[in-house]
């Protein structure tokens, strides 16, 4: 108790306190409190993630932050930072009998995904308040139950906790698709219900072997981490454990070819239940396999690696020209973001820093740049009443704000600089020419592809005269966006904005607690020794260059 | 201020002005207008003052601290005589993980002082033309704002220390370019158009990423500077499989950008931008960021690179100059006489001589600027009438327009004394050198490279004779009358400079020697070295004064054929349209490269798209997801659901049977 | 007479057959929740047994526990019998086979 914080607890719990009270006395509120509730409820995590972000990017491992208060008697450590996480808490309730204390923190790999549940919780959450829906209550209520299990299984650093929490904010996801989805929401809920279900007991399973084999008897990923860091630790069976957490995890992240969960039940979902599982809940699994399942079982990736590769191949080419040939804006989304795990899935493969670091800045930008074009989607939808291609055009004329926000997420998503995920991708690309030229070469393909499949929409459904079917609509005014359109859509442009442009925001939290899995990688195996040799050559004063590096 | 410092600020200026047009001013196109022009003007007047302060003719050619000549290779020492003294070095960490370090910086040499200055002093004219030519535009502000956008991602790729750096300019610059020429997006034409450009320099840029990622794994860097000094002292390094397929890699992302085989398709398309646009980015500037790219890394480029790129150049320069005598439409002949210009400068670097591909980039960015913004004025002045048929009589009505276009087609087709002829024909000449050294073969390049002088005197003068000789052919062109001063103004200036820009060959020194001709000694310092060297060449063998002659009389004798041929003609059609239909139309056609590619989108990756999407449908999605995983788990509800009898003693049976497995497994 | 614990125990046994019998056999709700009971009293009883002859006061602790339990359980047991009567009109289980599928 000496070093508790009760920030990250603040973050899951005041979601799940405020779903609570508008599921259970939603419909007695007055409507104005009621909305109230659920603004907290969205603001709270979104304040804290941020908050989170700048207290550690602005204290590096080790310094306390504030120091302990008056005396020793008065332990007062209000927030306190230990080498490996910020915001430690730990806490008994119930179940530590069985090593299931709840314990509670936030690393380097952890906090931009912490971030993002954030801000795309909060984005959802204000663009659901914005849209009518039947039993609204409810409605914003379940959405706050994802986002408190999303908090959860980013802070949680116990795997029976971790996956806990995700299973608390999978279930309400089907509920929201099966009630308030599309047509078709039932039987994609079904669907979904089944894969995911899947791929959680696949994990789960995976999580208990780990827990049995491991020989650390306990849930607690920081005392598990310590337990394998030795060299000569290697846990039994090991690669029978890392193939279930590998396909557990992969089904999560629709990986190919375990995918078509995906385009089917995004299109169907309500909005911000699609914004929150693109974005955030299938990120869940890709955590995991960074966090848990490559840092406890040192070296049995390469055993896998392959595999995944090629699987992961699959996402990227395969999926990649399938997305190519979709007529429907929102299928469309759903398979280019089935395709964009691809090049996750190969950061991950290389065990590398590099890869790593890469793959966790993918997540981040992904993650922003899909819910965005899921809400801008709908907001086209709202004006157009269709998603079909072939029936739009010419919206730019009417909507050039929708249409400049819809261009900049759409660019965001096929990856150009100055948006976060170039970073992730180019990142990605550098760490698997290591593993495999050929393998980056045709990643790479998908470079062109999303390029095709993103303006190819973006030229349907906004540039051009209006179509015919769409001359009567237009006739009647159609309204740019609206401010509850607006504003959810500018918060996550402005992250990706702004991670794009300041990469390092991210990167050095990553670095300093990237686990010792993650094996260095040297730039050059090839010229290592004629480096040095031209290091020390051009070590002699330049009176050509000033010394001075400004920054740009 | 130091320099690094000053250098920032003139790319982060443009950069400035575009969030302050894009966040206040979207709706008051005016101060848009007025915002980038002063940003446009602050900027070429601080790279003047950088080039002309900074310059120091003392400083060291090579930084290392040793002198020159302790340089093993030949070629680098040539290519230092043209890239100079580095005038600062900074870098900035950016992004780091592990050993791997992405680091934004500027990398500053006489290169850049050159380039910096081009597109600076280019930039602003065109953006004060733009102010008159897009007066009465609606997206007003989107122009300057992406106009803005475009200088600073030019900016970024001028000043870029290391190859990650270079790579995100070089798409930032492609991203503008797709916002600009999709500025009419109502038009359909303009709509493919900005995709296709997208799209087809995204291609190139794939290679060029994947040779980043190659050349950072095989050669452990990406810094310029740190690739100079490897490449620099161990010079056996560019030979073999590894550095040859860097080097291709890396041009996949010069023949993008500039428009070479096979990837040229996109250039003419994007002529659907306005014209200042069509001027500035697909003329005078970005297009030619590819030849900056290839000089900037020359010393990493194996004898294969260059021969792909000598061939594929010389190739374009002809062809593209004979397609350009298919097109009716002003500003695609321009696109075409574009697509020529550069293969003479990819040749040039092909050939070795990447001085001489600075040279002409720098020439051609002042008369081809000159040339797209008198087709705007014209185009302005017939109401958006861009069929040069319809046009003819202008030189009366437009006295201006006519003069600097005039200045600006004689310099295009390299008449002597124009700035044109100096650096063209020196290309023209190295390219008989290198036929007179190394066999027989080689002189296919230069029988190209004067093939397409002759073209380019061919369909320089037809423009010129239709547009504003003869009379009028339409209604517009009657009416038609001279632009105001925001054009004109524009025009004359760099119209002056297609003219005598090339007289700094005469290395005529003034302001103490920071000025030689019309630039400044330190962006001169780029060619003139290799350009008296190659004269000196031509000298000892023998081979000027013939050349001259050669490259004077084909010249003229285009001329003068194109001239009795449009010249007199009146009629409201192409001549040669009327005399040989069949051969207008493959010139028209330009190769057909546009229809085996729209097949190759429609027929096959389309198809091929929609089968896959079948099977995804079909065995994953129906076979996989609903038969497979539904299947079991609606067969195992099914076998379960017999088990649920209703009877209470059946389940008390049920209990006893548990009760007894668990004995049996547990207790035993 | 000494009577050891085996023969308490075969009593208890005895009636705990008999309530399974009865749970098994008999139709009738009523008849069934009655053997349940028998049942669970065998079992209190060999749990007093067990504690008279070991000397320990578990059992014997259980057993109160048990009686407590079983109170409760009546109560709720036979309401629970009585509203399925008012509803469905019968207590043969026979006829309450409303889980079948």
């Amino acid at each position: 108790m000496t070093s508790d914080s009760l920030i990250l607890p603040q973050a899951i719990g005041v979601p799940f306190v405020a779903g609570l009270v508008l599921l259970v006395k939603g419909r007695e509120m007055a409507p104005w409190l009621a909305r109230a509730v659920a603004w907290v409820g969205f603001l709270v995590p979104a304040l804290t993630a941020l908050c989170a972000w700048w207290i550690f990017s602005m204290h590096p491992a080790g310094t306390p932050i504030f120091e302990q208060s008056m005396t020793a008697a008065t332990p007062t450590q209000l927030l306190w930072r230990t080498p490996e996480m910020l915001f430690p808490f730990e806490r008994d309730i119930g179940l530590g009998f069985l090593g299931l204390t709840l314990k509670l923190g936030l690393n380097g790999l952890s906090l931009p995904m912490f971030v993002l549940a954030g801000i795309v919780g909060l984005a959802a959450g204000i663009y659901a308040m914005n849209t009518s829906v039947d039993r609204p209550q409810a409605y914003w209520g379940l959405l706050l139950f994802i986002v408190s299990g999303a908090m959860g299984v980013f802070a949680s650093l116990n795997l029976f906790y971790f996956y806990f929490f995700h299973e608390f904010a999978l279930i309400p996801t089907f509920i929201l698709i099966g009630w308030w989805g599309g047509p078709g929401g039932r039987a994609a809920a079904m669907e979904m219900t089944i894969y995911l279900t899947l791929g959680a007991m696949l994990s789960l399973l995976g999580l208990l072997a780990l827990f049995f084999k491991s020989g650390a008897h306990s849930f607690d990923l920081v005392s598990m981490h310590a337990w394998t860091l030795p060299a000569t630790a290697t846990v039994p069976s090991g690669h029978k454990i890392f193939g279930l957490l590998l396909f557990g995890f992969g089904i999560l992240v629709s990986l190919w070819p375990f995918h078509s969960w995906a385009p089917t039940g995004y299109a169907a979902a309500p909005t911000p239940a699609a914004m929150l599982h693109a974005g955030v809940l299938k990120k869940f699994g890709l955590y995991g396999l960074l966090q848990i399942a490559v840092p406890l079982l040192p070296g049995e990736m390469a055993g896998w690696s392959h595999l995944l590769a090629w699987l992961a191949l699959g996402n990227v080419v395969v999926i990649g020209l399938v997305t190519l040939a979709q007529r429907d804006l929102k299928v469309m989304l759903g398979y280019s973001s089935v395709m964009h795990m691809g090049y996750i899935f190969l950061g991950i493969v290389c065990v590398s820093a590099m890869g790593a670091g890469g793959a966790v800045l993918l997540m981040f930008a992904h993650g922003l740049s899909v819910a965005a074009l899921f809400l801008l989607s709908d907001a086209v939808f709202q004006r157009t009443r269709t998603y079909d291609f072939g029936a739009m055009g010419g919206l730019c004329k009417k909507a050039p704000v929708l249409s400049a926000f819809f261009v900049a997420a759409t660019f965001a998503g096929i990856g150009l600089p100055g948006f976060a995920n170039f970073w992730g991708e180019f990142g990605v690309f550098v760490a698997l020419w290591k593993f495999s030229p050929w393998m980056t070469a045709a990643a790479a393909l998908g470079v062109v592809i999303s390029a095709i499949y993103g303006l190819r929409a973006v030229s349907r459904i906004f540039y051009g005269e209006p179509s015919p079917a769409f001359q009567t609509l237009f006739d009647q005014p159609v309204a740019d966006l609206r401010p509850g359109e607006r504003w959810p859509a500018i918060i996550l442009l402005g992250a990706l904005l702004l991670v794009g442009f300041w990469p390092g925001l991210l990167s050095r939290g990553i670095n300093e607690s990237l686990p010792t899995a993650y094996q260095d990688l040297r730039p050059s195996g090839h010229y290592v020794l004629t480096l040095n040799f031209i290091s020390e050559t051009t070590a002699a004063p330049t009176p050509a260059a000033p010394p001075a590096a400004p920054k740009p | 201020m130091n320099l690094p410092m000053l250098l920032s600020l003139i790319l982060l200026l443009p950069l400035g002005s575009a969030v302050v047009i894009a966040l206040f001013l979207r709706k008051r196109g005016n101060l848009a207008a007025l915002l980038s022009i002063m940003v446009g003007f602050t900027v070429m007047a601080l790279s003047l003052y950088v080039i002309l302060t900074s310059y120091n003719p003392a400083r060291t050619v090579y930084p290392a601290g040793s002198p020159e000549s302790s340089l093993p290779s030949a070629a680098m020492q040539n290519w230092l005589g043209m890239a100079g003294p580095v005038w600062a070095e900074a870098s900035h960490h950016w992004l780091q993980f592990g050993d791997y370090v992405f680091a934004m910086g500027f990398h500053f040499n006489n290169l850049s002082a050159l380039m910096l200055l081009v597109v600076s002093f280019v930039a602003c004219w065109i953006q004060l033309f733009s102010a008159g030519y897009m007066a009465d535009d609606e997206g007003k502000a989107r122009f300057f704002g992406g106009l803005s956008i475009f200088m600073f991602s030019m900016l970024g790729i001028v000043l870029a220390d290391n190859l990650v750096m270079l790579f995100v300019f070089w798409e930032l610059v492609g991203f503008s370019s797709y916002m600009l020429i999709a500025h009419y997006y109502t038009t359909d034409f303009a709509n493919m158009a900005s995709k296709k450009a997208f799209i087809v320099n995204r291609i190139g840029d794939l290679g060029f990423l994947l040779g980043i990622v190659w050349c950072w794994d095989h050669y452990g860097t990406v810094r310029l500077s740190e690739l100079e000094n490897i490449i620099g002292y161990h010079p056996g390094l560019v030979a073999g499989g590894a550095a040859t397929g860097i080097g291709l890699l890396l041009m996949c992302g010069f023949v993008g950008k500039s428009a070479q085989f096979p990837l040229q398709v996109w250039l003419t398309d994007a002529m659907a931008g306005p014209t200042p646009v069509s001027a500035l980015i697909h003329a005078a500037t970005m297009v030619a960021a590819g030849i900056y790219f290839l000089a900037r890394v020359f010393f990493l480029l194996p004898p294969f690179t260059l021969h792909w790129i000598m061939w594929s150049g010389a190739a374009m320069t002809a062809c593209a100059g004979l397609w350009a005598l298919g097109q009716t439409d002003i500003k695609k002949t321009l696109a075409y006489s574009t697509l020529s210009h550069l293969g003479y400068m990819a040749t040039a670097v092909g050939l070795g001589y990447p001085q001489l591909a600075m040279f002409h980039l720098a020439m051609h960015a002042c008369f081809k600027a000159t040339l797209f913004l008198g087709s705007g004025s014209v185009i302005h002045a017939c109401h958006h009438e861009q069929d040069i048929y319809k046009m003819g009589g202008l030189r009366k009505k437009m006295p201006i327009t006519a003069a600097t276009f005039l200045l600006a087609s004689l310099a295009n087709c390299a008449v002597p004394f124009f700035s044109g002829a100096y650096s063209k024909d020196s290309i023209i000449s190295a390219a008989y050198l290198k036929g007179h050294d190394e066999g027989l073969i080689y002189y296919g390049v230069y029988a190209l490279v004067l093939f397409g002088a002759l073209c380019t005197a061919l369909y320089t003068c037809r423009l010129f004779a239709v547009v504003f000789l003869g009379k009028a052919r339409s209604e517009e062109a009657e009416h038609a009358h001279e632009s105001g001063a925001s054009i004109t103004i524009p025009l004359i200036v760099l119209g002056l400079l297609s003219l005598a820009a090339g007289w700094t060959v005469y290395d005529w020194k003034w302001a103490g020697g920071l000025m030689t001709g019309l630039i400044p000694s330190g962006c001169a310092q780029v060619f003139l070295g290799g350009f008296s060297a190659l004269e000196h060449t031509l000298e000892e063998k023998g081979l000027g004064h013939g050349l001259e002659i050669i490259n004077v009389i084909v010249v003229l004798a285009g001329l003068a054929a194109s001239y009795a041929f449009y010249g007199r003609s009146a009629a409201a059609g192409d001549p040669l349209a009327a005399k040989s239909p069949g051969a207008f139309r493959v010139l028209e056609r330009h190769g057909w490269f546009d229809d085996v590619y729209d097949w190759y989108v429609a027929q096959i990756q389309q198809h091929f798209c929609d089968v896959l999407a079948a099977l995804d449908k079909l065995a994953i999605q129906f076979g996989g997801g609903q038969v497979c995983a539904g299947g079991l788990s609606g067969l195992a509800g099914a076998l379960l659901r017999r088990a649920t009898v209703g009877s209470i003693h059946a389940y008390v049976y049920w209990f006893l049977a548990g009760v007894c497995c668990y004995w049996f497994f547990a207790v035993r | 007479m000494d009577t050891g614990l085996q023969a308490y125990l075969t009593v208890a046994g005895l009636i705990f057959a008999i309530g399974f019998a009865g749970v098994l056999l008999h139709k009738n709700t009523l008849i069934i929740y009655m053997c349940l009971e028998l049942m669970l009293t065998a079992s209190t009883l060999a749990l007093v047994a067990f504690s008279r002859f070991y000397g320990t006061m578990d059992g014997a602790l259980f057993v109160f526990f048990i009686i407590t339990v079983a109170a409760a359980e009546v109560a709720v047991g036979l309401a629970i019998i009585v509203a399925l009567y008012r509803r469905r009109r019968t207590v043969q289980v026979d006829e309450l086979n409303f889980l079948k599928h």
